[in-house]
């Protein structure tokens, strides 16, 4: 045997092995299960956040001391202070409230309101379709960010019209996703069968088109929920947020900002927190989509 | 596939080094247009390095200054904002000037004189003084220029304000103007020294009109080149300048070739810039930034102490609950002045006491630490007057929740929304919910609508004259019915009227200390700091001045190695 003969033995040999016994079991359960459980327990550190911060955070968020202005983090304030004298941590607590809000209210709204679209556009089909899905690519050809930019600079800033801002933004997406799924659907053998026996429109609808087409709009809102998260920091960072005594993450990190140089640590946790709060997002989408792909179990 | 991956690369390497070229050969354009300029210059003046004696200045260069916020105009008469003045001032000359002490020295006027009644200045003028366009300044120039600023038409602002007692001028001869006040005004040589009052080409301002705000022409040490919107402002040396004011040394055409005024409002950039040597000089430097450019060996820090109106935060008397006294004193005991300037100026910033900040005539040095933070005083003031606190801490009264609507402006400069956010809490302390607008249209919401409770302002002046605008009942700059501060109140007038008028300074010292001491007794303002005017420079930049104001002045300033 020679040595190339013998390399490649083992290199076909490996990779058999990788195919054949190893790889679906392991993978199915290695990181990408690990890093999803990780997800979800900062999303649901978040969520305890959101929901009684009182509990976590060791000082109000909006009690300011001149005698503590910018103190690194250390022991007494895990993030340290800002300049008026607040402990980051608490503020940052305090804030996923408002950013979680946003996030989960903005992608209720305009999953709804994309999926009521891409459901007319899909079951009705022609004309219809092609009105509703030309406005959807109008409204496509906007970037997501500019046009809640648009929207927030027009009504003003409160909370509702960011919610606004920030849903209009998610519905194109949705839209599409969820009428190419239902036109899919749509055209399977089980709903002619179930049309030919009489079954009458709507209840074709409900009982079978929408229970075989929700759960990429799941893979899409559990997504969407950390991008619509960085719309509105994003937002809030441009100064079009909500103005009140509680910072988001976005007007925190904007409040920092000039004093990168001096006080690093004013702007880098909510960075921090935007970041882990929307990479979690995204893993528990993947890995949702991994876990709801029909295509996945063929393999 | 490889090979096309290769091929990829190259074309990347390629297209890289293009656009590398393309940007030296951007960055040289500036660099090849100077040649002739040193050409020009070394012809008309004497100002080349070529004799080595030591007191020849070394001349030429281009000075750069990072500016904060756009100048809205390049119309001294139509401006009124304190950037705008940093400009004008290298562009418009004024009749007399006032050095950082205080003192009127001479400049397009030779000499004047000042009747005894104070109502007749006679100014001499200097016969050798041309604009930019080449037209020559005289008597009649001055007249045009006044007559201009009182012309409805012109839509003077802040120039207008400042002439309020002046009635008309009057040409004697080419070279003498007479100035007829309607009633005496100590203020008046300190408002003709102000840029805002600088003469501008009655030729130019004939034929550009409204337009004199992109095309400005006076007779200033630089000369104006171009200005490209929230970009920069460029000016270029007048080489015929010679009738530079008694306050500057050099008393010919400045040393640099030009100045570029470069617009960045965001503070880290515009302070990063002079570190990184892209631009010569930054002005208004954060105090979060200052420690750190105290100890950078390339950075001159400047610190020039601004005259006038201190920031101040104005309470809306004419709107109620706040037409009390009371609950105006609540506002004074409620507030931690204290705390907000060390917090947010990290004791960069002196926090102020009165209507008018230290250096001004007339400031009342008794008001100081007169009142102190008591949250608990004002609580009890607040009980007095029947507002009760609620089950949410918030006090009420007749079911009507205590709010207090607290309009700032965007963006956010000097820190002045942070004041706010910190008020907010502090009041909230005592049961009051403030309510914090930020916006852009402050014009509209505070001066023409009148919508608010609390107002933030400040005011760079010469004289404390500059309190009637801001506190006479007859001023009516705020929804055309009321001041600033809401206030009608005839001893108030009274002093200020007598203020303006009184021709013996000692006297006026009291007038003011008083006027002073009666708008604090009324509690109608509270004064929050006074702003000081910083500058980082180059350590290449050397012979930089301030004018009273706090205004740069560029005529004796040598770029060095460079």
């Amino acid at each position: 045997m020679t040595v190339k003969d013998f390399v490649l033995g083992k290199t076909v040999w490996r990779e058999s092995k990788r195919q054949t016994a190893a790889r679906p079991r392991l993978r199915s359960l290695g990181t990408g299960d690990w890093l999803a459980a990780v997800s979800g327990v900062i999303l649901a550190f978040a969520a305890l956040c959101a929901l009684f911060p009182g509990w976590i955070a060791p000082y109000s968020p909006t009690s300011m001391e001149a005698d503590r202005v910018l103190l690194p983090p250390g022991a007494a304030h895990y993030f340290g202070t800002d300049y008026f004298g607040r402990d980051i941590f608490s503020v940052v607590v305090y804030g996923a409230r408002d950013s979680l809000l946003i996030g989960v209210a903005s992608v209720l709204a305009g999953g709804l309101a994309g999926c009521i679209i891409g459901a007319a556009a899909g079951i009705a089909g022609g004309v219809i379709d092609l009105i509703l899905m030309r406005f959807i690519e109008i409204v496509m050809t906007i970037p997501g960010i500019l046009l809640a930019l648009a929207i927030a600079a027009v009504l003003g800033p409160n909370l509702f019209n960011m919610i606004f801002a920030v849903a209009v933004s998610m519905v194109p997406g949705f839209a599409r996703v969820f009428r190419s799924q239902i036109i899919s659907v749509k055209g399977r053998a089980f709903i002619t069968a179930a049309r030919s026996i009489g079954m009458p429109a709507p209840r074709i609808f409900f009982r079978h088109v929408l229970p075989n087409a929700w759960s990429p709009v799941l893979v899409m809102a559990t997504i969407g929920l950390g991008t619509s998260i960085l719309t509105a920091a994003g937002l809030s960072f441009l100064g079009l947020g909500v103005v009140k005594e509680i910072p988001d993450w976005g007007t925190l990190l904007s409040q920092g900002r000039g004093y990168l140089t001096v006080a690093w640590w004013i702007s880098t946790f909510p960075g921090i927190a935007i970041t882990l709060l929307v990479l979690s997002g995204n893993i528990l989408g993947d890995w949702l989509r991994d876990r709801l792909d029909p295509k996945r179990e063929q393999r | 596939m490889s090979s096309n991956r290769i091929r990829r690369g190259k074309i990347t390497v390629l297209s890289m080094i293009a656009l590398l070229l393309l940007l030296t050969g951007c960055q040289t354009e500036p660099a090849e247009r100077n040649p002739d300029q040193t050409e020009s210059r070394t012809a008309s003046a004497p100002l080349s390095d070529s004799s080595g004696e030591n007191t020849v200045k070394p001349a030429g260069g281009e000075l750069t200054y990072a500016l904060s916020t756009s100048p809205d105009s390049l119309d001294p008469h139509r401006s009124g904002i304190a950037v705008a003045g940093r400009v004008f001032r290298t562009i418009y000359d004024s009749l007399v000037a006032m050095g950082a002490d205080g003192q009127i020295k001479p400049w397009l006027a030779e000499s004047w004189d000042i009747s005894d009644d104070g109502l007749t200045y006679t100014f001499k003028l200097r016969e050798d003084v041309k604009f930019h366009d080449g037209t020559p300044f005289n008597a009649e120039a001055v007249k045009y220029n006044f007559d201009r600023i009182l012309d409805p038409e012109t839509k003077a602002r802040n120039a207008a304000a400042m002439l309020r007692s002046f009635e008309s001028a009057e040409v004697v001869d080419d070279y003498t103007v007479r100035l007829h006040l309607k009633e005496r005004s100590n203020a008046f040589l300190g408002y003709l020294s102000q840029a805002y009052l600088g003469i501008v080409s009655p030729t130019a301002a004939e034929e550009y009109g409204e337009d004199l705000v992109r095309h400005p022409v006076g007779t200033g040490p630089f000369k104006f080149v171009s200005w490209s919107e929230n970009t920069s402002i460029t000016v270029e040396r007048n080489e015929d300048y010679k009738w530079a004011p008694g306050t500057v040394t050099n008393a010919g055409a400045p040393y640099v070739d030009r100045i570029t005024f470069h617009i960045i409002p965001e503070e880290s950039t515009r302070i990063g810039s002079v570190q990184s040597g892209q631009v010569l000089l930054a002005e208004s430097v954060p105090p979060q930034n200052i420690p750190a450019l105290e100890q950078d060996a390339d950075i001159e820090l400047y610190n020039v102490v601004t005259n006038g109106l201190p920031f101040t935060l104005f309470i809306n008397q004419s709107r109620e609950p706040w037409n009390e006294l009371k609950a105006r004193q609540a506002l004074l005991y409620g507030i931690d002045v204290d705390s907000i300037v060390k917090s947010l100026y990290l004791g960069y910033y002196e926090r102020s006491w009165t209507p008018l900040t230290p250096k001004m005539l007339g400031y009342n040095k008794a008001l100081e630490n007169s009142f102190s933070y008591d949250p608990d005083k004002a609580a009890a003031l607040l009980d007095e007057l029947g507002w009760n606190v609620g089950a949410d801490g918030i006090r009420e009264k007749d079911g009507k929740k205590l709010t207090l609507h607290y309009v700032e402006i965007s963006p956010n400069r000097e820190k002045r929304n942070d004041i706010a956010v910190m008020v907010q809490q502090q009041l909230k302390q005592i049961g009051i919910a403030v309510e914090v607008e930020i916006t852009k249209d402050y014009r509209t919401v505070v001066f023409e609508n009148g919508d608010y409770d609390l107002y933030g302002n400040s005011m760079v002046n010469t004289d404390p004259e500059s309190l009637r605008s801001f506190y006479h009942s007859a001023s009516t700059n705020v929804a055309g019915k009321q001041n600033l501060a809401g206030m009608k109140d005839p001893v108030i007038d009274q002093l200020l009227e007598a203020g303006t008028v009184e021709p013996d300074p000692e006297k006026r010292v009291q007038i003011y200390e008083q006027v002073s001491q009666e708008i604090m007794d009324r509690a109608a303002v509270i004064p929050i700091f006074v702003s000081p005017y910083t500058v980082a420079a180059s350590k290449h930049v050397t012979g930089l001045n301030f004018d009273f104001l706090g205004y740069p002045i560029f005529n004796d300033v040598v770029l060095q190695g460079k």
